[in-house]
């Protein structure tokens, strides 16, 4: 059984956008029979490629969500999962990562190493991705993979090293000289199908044997027996390629192939190298964690037999209802199998399994360790882990960041109305970060997730999928308010309007708390205020603290103490309580000093290195706290803390401090007190609010 | 400066300052020299926290850590200093104000050079206003330096107006000390230290030597003891 899970590659293929990985995963495709002719991105023939499934995407010709499609190439089972190259998705790409166990880098041969293959490479190193590069592009004006490989040496600290020589570039390139075979191979028919083999062109000789003499050296420090078939000069074809398959599984070795995937130039012997040099998944080390343990993290094995456990990474809404995108990390899911669901505990019955090309698919009975399939008829949220009867495992923590950006979304009219309730039904399932509510003082719907882009891409997909004209407001922090000391309150609340009066009488104290959003505390002693009507108290300040009285916003961090209180046998209710538990809270609150808290990003900026005095201008103009900044070769990347109302619009600043040649990545960081410039501007704008809807 | 921030200096500096062994002053260098994982990196977060405590703005460069494995450190230091004192509550606030006066910068490869020292201080100074008094060398590969290197890097200090430490590792085998000198190899450039610790590893515990005050080569017990973990002071002169 482990013969056959030693056979799947579950690869990524990651790249800044426009270094044409959308092209290549096409002509992966093609090359293994899964598709019947080649379609470009923004192609002439208005098709557009497979692997761009949504109309947006094949529209602006680049990839916004990841999509999994399985491909068979020499025996060996490929899923290929297309990540995102937008650093905003960012549950979409660390969910991608998630499931991978190796990556395609593929890099522009003019463009080179850019400051978002740095960011891509560096989330896979955090994931500890083994990754193969692609020099893509090599038909190019200006191509140059040598001065590329460097880059990746350079910038990227890659240990890179050629595997393959360019025959020709530009307008010339033909195909590739192996290095490992010492052969030419040139790519023939109408799409380049036929590969022929030949001797390496003489002009080439020189180079090609310095570059294989480099490559000996690089791999044998993977390898005793490969250094010492090296003094012997008894290389084998085989000593290389397992010595650069062990320096790519421990991360340090990059093999670096190169070909043009748009001119069907070097895309099979990369598929070769994905089976030879990448990890199947009985190569890596799994750990999930045990919720009924305190999350304690439990080591799992890529076997059939073991208990089940399948992390669903990726939702989508077709034809025939949800599609759930899964990796099966230990055990098997075979169709009619009960699964429970990690975050409810709830069981669930596995109906149809099928494999996934993109836009079409194949039933199958069963998947099992290491692979990645569909299944339909599962109601669940993306993220979710599904395990077999056994200790409750997720393959991640169930922890959700809030989102920190808000913007209206207002239909304008009624069909656009009810497309818009279907988008926002199905995102809301597929993205945990993206949130939806009804403001109910201005009837407005309002939507919110984890950045700017993050929100504008839903707005375009609601317009694009759903049909769903939308009209946006300007885009809101989510601020917060929290009291930073203790303040008591004793307060009465008594009304007689005839008939049966009310009353209700708390008395105790608020004050911070660190870790939460909320506690109540029930000190009542001897009954002074009936068990019957404490959880009425506790309603009371809840609804309190949802319009904090600085600025509107939700008040977090606070426990409310109740010691004290009286009742009367009559007039007292749950209502009267929890009138008098709001008003009590008012009655605090100010004394308690409360402050707003705003969303603080962490942002990192990178750029050559002598635009680090730029950037840092910029992020000091925007409130930012400099943490600290790296050099690295001509390259400097500078970390920095920056409010996220301070950030609006920083991307055309950047572009114009550095001549466009930063770049930013940005996520969630914490809440800290806003400053009192910002505290009294908000204020400020918040009576004027008040006052405009009391008028 | 709060009353908490003070009491919280446990550094070994503040008790060097005690003993009559200041930090080197402006534009001087103290070495810290000690075998591989005895502590070097904690001791040197320990002398910028102090600074830090003191309201010195710090500037901290590593070779080959990233700026997020540096704020562990002090982050970690700084918690451990706090549950000492039972003074949680204080860390949030106290993160934000040390963030303020510390900049981390890192080098990645072989970017390092005293030329690019230079701009990045003139750079802080201007665009962040950030003049640090006390800057901290970590991860420097010592065999490659030389008494004109030093003297240059310790340059740049003088002209910050900022005191240099700077973590030397020694070695386990191969040349020792010899009589009168700073060990291998911190020998090529002995002339150009003005102060040398050295950490010595014994029975789990780790007691902090001084190796040259000035002028003077020594070799002395200074009789205070660090936690091995966070070379934070388990007992003051004479412990």
């Amino acid at each position: 059984m482990s013969h056959e899970i030693q056979r799947i590659r579950n690869i990524g293929i990651s790249a800044h956008i426009d270094s044409g990985k959308t092209t290549l995963t096409e002509r992966i495709l093609f090359y293994a029979d899964k598709i019947h002719a080649i379609h470009d991105v923004k192609g002439k023939d208005g098709v557009g490629a497979t692997m761009d499934h949504m109309e947006l995407e094949r529209e602006r010709g680049i990839t916004i969500t990841s999509a999994s499609t399985y491909v068979e190439w020499e025996g060996h089972h490929l899923n290929v999962i297309d990540t995102p190259g937008h650093v905003d998705f960012t549950i979409e790409v660390e969910r991608a990562l998630r499931v991978l166990d190796g990556a395609i880098l593929v890099l522009c041969s003019v463009a080179g190493v850019q400051s978002q293959s740095i960011t891509v490479d560096r989330q896979m190193r955090r994931y500890k991705v083994p990754r193969v590069a692609f020099i893509n592009k090599c038909d190019r004006t200006g191509a140059n993979p040598e001065r590329v490989t460097a880059a990746l040496r350079d910038k990227l600290n890659h240990n890179a090293v050629l595997m393959q020589l360019p025959i020709g570039l530009e307008a010339d390139h033909e195909g590739v000289v192996d290095l490992v075979e010492m052969k030419a191979l040139y790519f023939r028919g109408d799409n380049g199908e036929t590969i022929e083999e030949g001797p390496i062109p003489a002009e080439l000789q020189e180079q090609a044997d310095a570059a294989r003499t480099t490559l000996i050296d690089a791999a044998s420090m993977f390898s005793d027996d490969l250094m010492e078939a090296a003094l012997e000069e008894t290389v084998t074809p085989e000593l290389l390629h397992s010595a650069v398959r062990e320096g790519v599984l421990s991360l340090d070795l990059t093999p670096v192939f190169v070909g043009s995937a748009y001119k069907n130039k070097g895309v099979q012997p990369l598929l070769d190298a994905v089976n030879a040099y990448l990890p199947s998944p009985l190569d890596l080390p799994i750990e999930a964690i045990d919720l009924d343990e305190n999350e304690a993290s439990v080591k799992l094995a890529s076997d059939p037999e073991g208990q089940t456990v399948a992390y669903a990474f990726k939702l989508e809404e077709g034809r025939y209802g949800q599609l759930t995108f899964v990796r099966v990390y230990q055990g098997r899911l075979s169709k009619g199998d009960t699964v429970f669901r990690a975050s409810t505990g709830k069981k669930i019955k596995i109906g149809r399994l099928v494999r996934i090309h993109a836009d079409s698919m194949e039933d199958i009975t069963s998947a099992e360790a290491g692979d990645i399939v569909g299944l339909f008829g599962i109601d669940c949220h993306s993220g979710e882990t599904f395990y077999a009867d056994g200790p409750r495992l997720a393959m991640t923590s169930m922890h959700v960041p809030d989102p920190v950006i808000s913007l209206s979304v207002t239909p304008v009219d009624s069909t656009a109305q009810n497309n818009m309730s279907k988008a926002l039904q199905r995102f809301t399932k597929e993205d945990p970060t993206f949130r939806v509510r009804l403001d109910p003082e201005s009837s407005e719907t309002v939507i919110s997730g984890m950045g700017e882009l993050h929100l504008e891409v839903y707005v375009e997909r609601m317009k694009r999928e759903y049909r769903a004209e939308v009209e946006t407001g300007a885009p809101q922090v989510a601020y917060r308010e929290a009291i930073s000391q203790r303040a008591e309150f004793d307060y009465t609340h008594k009304k007689q309007t005839g008939g049966s009066g009310q009353y209700a009488k708390v008395a105790g104290y608020l004050e911070p708390l660190e870790e939460g959003n909320y506690e109540f505390v029930d000190k009542i002693r001897g009954g002074r205020i009936p068990g019957e009507y404490v959880p009425a108290c506790d309603k009371g300040f809840q609804e309190a603290m949802e319009k904090g009285r600085l600025i509107g916003f939700p008040v977090v961090g606070l426990r409310a103490v109740l010691e004290d209180g009286n009742s009367h046998a009559v007039d007292s209710s749950d209502m009267a309580f929890k009138v008098a538990s709001r008003s009590a809270f008012r009655q605090a609150y100010s004394r308690a000093k409360p402050r707003i808290l705003e969303p603080v990003m962490k942002v990192e900026v990178e750029g050559p290195a002598e635009f680090q005095g730029a950037i840092y201008r910029t992020l000091m103009q925007r409130r930012g706290n400099v943490l600290g900044s790296t050099e690295d070769g001509g390259f400097a990347r500078v970390e920095a803390e920056v409010p996220l109302a301070a950030m609006f619009g920083y991307s055309t600043d950047l572009r114009s401090e550095t001549q466009g040649k930063a770049e930013f990545t940005m996520e969630f960081a914490k809440y800290a007190p806003a400053p009192s410039e910002v505290t009294t501007e908000l204020k400020e704008k918040y009576s004027g609010q008040v006052a405009q809807e009391d008028d | 400066m709060s009353e908490v921030m003070i009491n919280l200096r446990r550094s070994p500096r503040k008790l060097l300052e005690r003993d009559g062994h200041p930090g080197p002053g402006p534009g001087r260098l103290a070495l810290i020299l000690a075998r591989a994982g005895v502590g070097k990196t904690a001791f040197l977060v320990d002398v910028g926290m102090d600074a830090l405590l003191s309201g010195q703005e710090v500037l901290h460069i590593a070779l080959d850590s990233t700026v997020d494995k540096v704020r562990t450190w002090y982050d970690d230091i700084l918690t451990e200093m706090l549950r000492l004192e039972k003074k949680l509550d204080d860390l949030a606030p106290l993160q934000v104000a040390i963030e303020r006066r510390r900049h981390i910068h890192t080098y990645i490869g072989q970017s390092f050079s005293t030329d690019r020292l230079r701009e990045v201080a003139a750079m802080l100074r201007d665009v962040m206003h950030f003049e640090p008094k006390v800057i901290l060398l970590d991860e420097v590969n010592a065999d490659e330096l030389d008494e004109e290197k030093i003297s240059s890097i310790k340059a740049v200090a003088a002209e910050m107006g900022a005191e240099l430490w700077m973590a030397c590792q020694t070695y386990r085998e191969g040349p020792q000390a010899a009589p009168g000198h700073l060990p291998p190899p911190a020998d090529q450039f002995e002339e150009q230290v003005d102060l040398a610790f050295r950490l010595v590893s014994e029975d789990s515990k780790v007691r902090l030597h001084v190796l040259k005050d000035h002028e003077q080569m020594l070799d002395e017990d200074l009789h205070i003891v660090l936690d091995p973990q966070t070379q934070l002071v388990t007992f003051g002169v004479g412990g």
